[in-house]
């Protein structure tokens, strides 16, 4: 995997989030994209997005704020928060990314489903780092994966979720290959233009 | 990802947005319009093959735009969104021929399972379109007809294309004949005794591709019963006919580059290497270049395939063979239809030349087909032609075709002193044809 040695991937707390996630999350990065990681809070305050009607919040405008605040040196932010997400079409979602673009953003709200999280804390913290590369493999230009093992799997119930690998299929893999060596040439160009 | 169009016609920014955004993350090709009339410009010009359409805006409505949709394309799906407070309206959508509703704001597992549904369907509908079309090839193939210079042209490639190994990828319009192509360089290669096996990438439903291209092992899933040779294995000391290639999902775009790569490949469930040894020849009707750009299609598959390319002329630009092509159809279905229509008539032949068959030479073979069976005469007539009217938008006046022809046959003759030989060469058509048009169009030599 053709990595930005100067670059990483930034995982920014959104409003709530458990601080203990974040080691799981960055191993689950580190193993699929190879880049390091670095924890850094932006804004706690998201009420910017919130639709007092539904009582949930847009995550659209939260994604545009992370891409804003994120530094040059980050080549992806993921947003981790705790509230329950939306977009306008849909009634929820898990998480939401751009694609090819550079934020995305997870929702830990309704993954903990059906688990009792003091006992089962490590099946919380695995659907979270599948949940986060799933998202950031969006960014990376990875579509919906119809293998239903792939990390890149749309996943309709938790158990799906469960069921999942913690890997990409080789179909994505070669598909995020090509698109970190592409991110590599276009790094390469920018740098012997100035 | 095998390019599923989705068209979302609403009138809020942020629905669009956040819908396709959605759809995208999905694999989907997008496309969206923010009101009804924009949507009706942009389905004039682009076929798409799902329609979520919202029933409220001003102006066209969404009803209006699902009812444009069954008069022109009644192939495509629509699906309504609608507000709580429109259901009836949306039931009423659904008997004018909506394939559903989805109400506003949507579970996205409803929405991903009703696409799926849907695209399933169409790929099924395609697959037996396609074999109802490889009978029709079975039943009616025939060589490749015409005189025309482009024409001559292309033969001239497949004769000195076929007798190498390389691969050879044909582009062209629907319709043109690149499948007749494809089979002429086989037949005419050093694995003519070998197989001709057509993988029509298109028409195969992507989650049945990898099978019908690999094979499958016994037991690799669960309908697979017994071990099934797959179209590459078929093909062994033969041709393998690519056809839509531009149409293949990335995820098969992958593996098929890897076998072009290596000529090795594994059964769906098998680990055993299976060498084979083929020819490959790909068509499409798409731009690949431009489909390498929108990131769709793979630059380095793209290379493999692109040896050697050569285009299949368009039917108006080879209007010369339209005559031949039609007398050769015509002769054809009224043998198989038994009934006695034997000639065609100047003023038809004269309609087909002005005519300028975005469908090519598919869709010339399908209005004679048409006209022997709906024919009353010994004589296939004007009327018997399922041509477009001239109240259809897309209609060009026959007048005015009519009018550039003369005036550019009036040129041609007045640049060479009227002589017959040297502008009909020039005009690309022969002698006779250049006389009846003199005559037809009354030009008189200057004195």
């Amino acid at each position: 995997m053709i990595t930005l040695p100067e670059h990483s991937i930034v995982i920014s707390p959104v409003g709530t989030s458990d601080s203990e996630l974040f080691e799981p999350i960055s191993m689950g990065i580190k193993r699929i994209f190879g880049y390091k990681t670095e924890v850094i809070p932006f804004f706690k305050d998201v009420s910017f997005a919130l639709d007092p009607k539904r009582k949930q919040y847009h995550s659209t405008p939260i994604l545009e704020k992370l891409e804003k605040a994120a530094p040059v040196r980050a080549i992806k932010v993921i947003g981790i928060t705790s509230v329950d997400l939306f977009i306008p079409i849909l009634t929820h979602v898990y998480g939401e990314a751009q694609i090819g673009g550079a934020a995305c953003i997870i929702s830990t709200h309704r993954l903990a489903e059906g688990l009792f999280l003091a006992a089962d804390k490590d099946t919380y913290y695995k659907r979270v780092a599948k949940e986060v590369v799933h998202e950031l493999g969006h960014t990376f230009k990875l579509r919906h994966c119809k293998d239903n093992a792939c990390i890149m799997h749309y996943c309709r119930s938790i158990k799906d979720v469960d069921r999942k690998s913690k890997q990409l299929c080789r179909y994505c893999k070669t598909l995020l290959e090509d698109e970190m060596k592409r991110i590599a040439v276009s790094s390469e160009l920018i740098a012997d233009s100035s | 990802m095998s390019s599923t169009k989705i068209f979302i016609v609403d009138d809020e920014l942020v629905m669009r947005k956040s819908l396709s955004g959605w759809l995208e993350r999905d694999g989907y090709e997008v496309d969206t319009a923010e009101s009804g009339e924009e949507a009706i410009e942009k389905l004039k010009k682009t076929r798409f093959d799902l329609l979520l359409v919202d029933i409220k805006m001003e102006g066209i409505s969404g009803l209006d735009v699902l009812k444009h949709v069954r008069e022109n394309d009644p192939d495509v799906a629509v699906v309504m969104i609608t507000a709580y407070g429109s259901i009836p309206t949306a039931i009423e959508a659904m008997k004018n021929g909506a394939h559903d509703y989805l109400l506003k704001p949507f579970d996205p597992d409803k929405l991903g399972v009703l696409i799926e549904k849907i695209v399933e369907q169409q790929a099924q509908a395609r697959e037996n379109l396609f074999l109802k079309e490889q009978y029709k090839d079975r039943t009616r193939f025939e060589s490749m007809i015409g005189q025309s210079k482009p024409m001559q042209e292309v033969f001239d490639l497949i004769q000195d294309v076929s007798p190498m190994d390389s691969t050879v990828l044909i582009t062209g319009e629907t319709g043109t004949g690149k499948g007749l192509a494809a089979k002429a360089i086989h037949t005419n290669s050093p694995r003519s005794e070998g197989p001709f096996v057509l993988v029509n990438c298109g028409a195969i439903p992507e989650h049945l591709m990898e099978s019908e291209l690999f094979a499958h092992q016994k037991g690799a899933f669960t309908d697979a019963k017994e071990t099934k040779k797959g179209r590459l294995e078929l093909a062994h000391d033969g041709t393998l006919f690519l056809d839509e290639i531009g149409e293949i999902s990335m995820r098969m775009q992958i593996d098929l580059l890897r076998v072009l790569e290596d000529r090795v490949f594994y059964r769906v469930g098998g680990t055993q290497p299976m060498e084979v040894d083929f020819r490959v020849v790909a068509a499409t009707n798409r731009n690949l270049e431009k489909a390498i750009k929108n990131e769709i299609f793979r630059e380095d598959l793209y290379y493999r395939l692109n040896v050697i390319a050569f285009q299949m002329p368009p039917l108006r630009e080879r209007k010369e063979d339209i005559p031949l092509l039609a007398e050769h159809f015509l002769r054809r279905f009224s043998q198989e239809t038994n009934k006695p229509v034997d000639k065609i008539s100047r003023a038809a032949i004269d309609e087909m030349m002005l005519y300028e068959w975005p469908g090519n030479v598919r869709e010339l073979e399908n209005a004679i087909e048409r006209a022997v069976v709906v024919g009353k005469e010994r004589e296939i007539r004007p009327a018997d032609l399922p041509f477009r009217r001239s109240d259809d938008p897309t209609f060009i006046p026959k007048n005015a075709l009519k009018d550039i022809e003369k005036t550019h046959i009036e040129k041609i003759l007045d640049n060479y002193q009227w002589n017959i030989a040297k502008s009909s060469k020039m005009l690309g058509i022969d002698r006779t044809t250049l006389y009846s048009k003199i005559k037809r169009y009354n030009i008189k030599k200057p004195d």
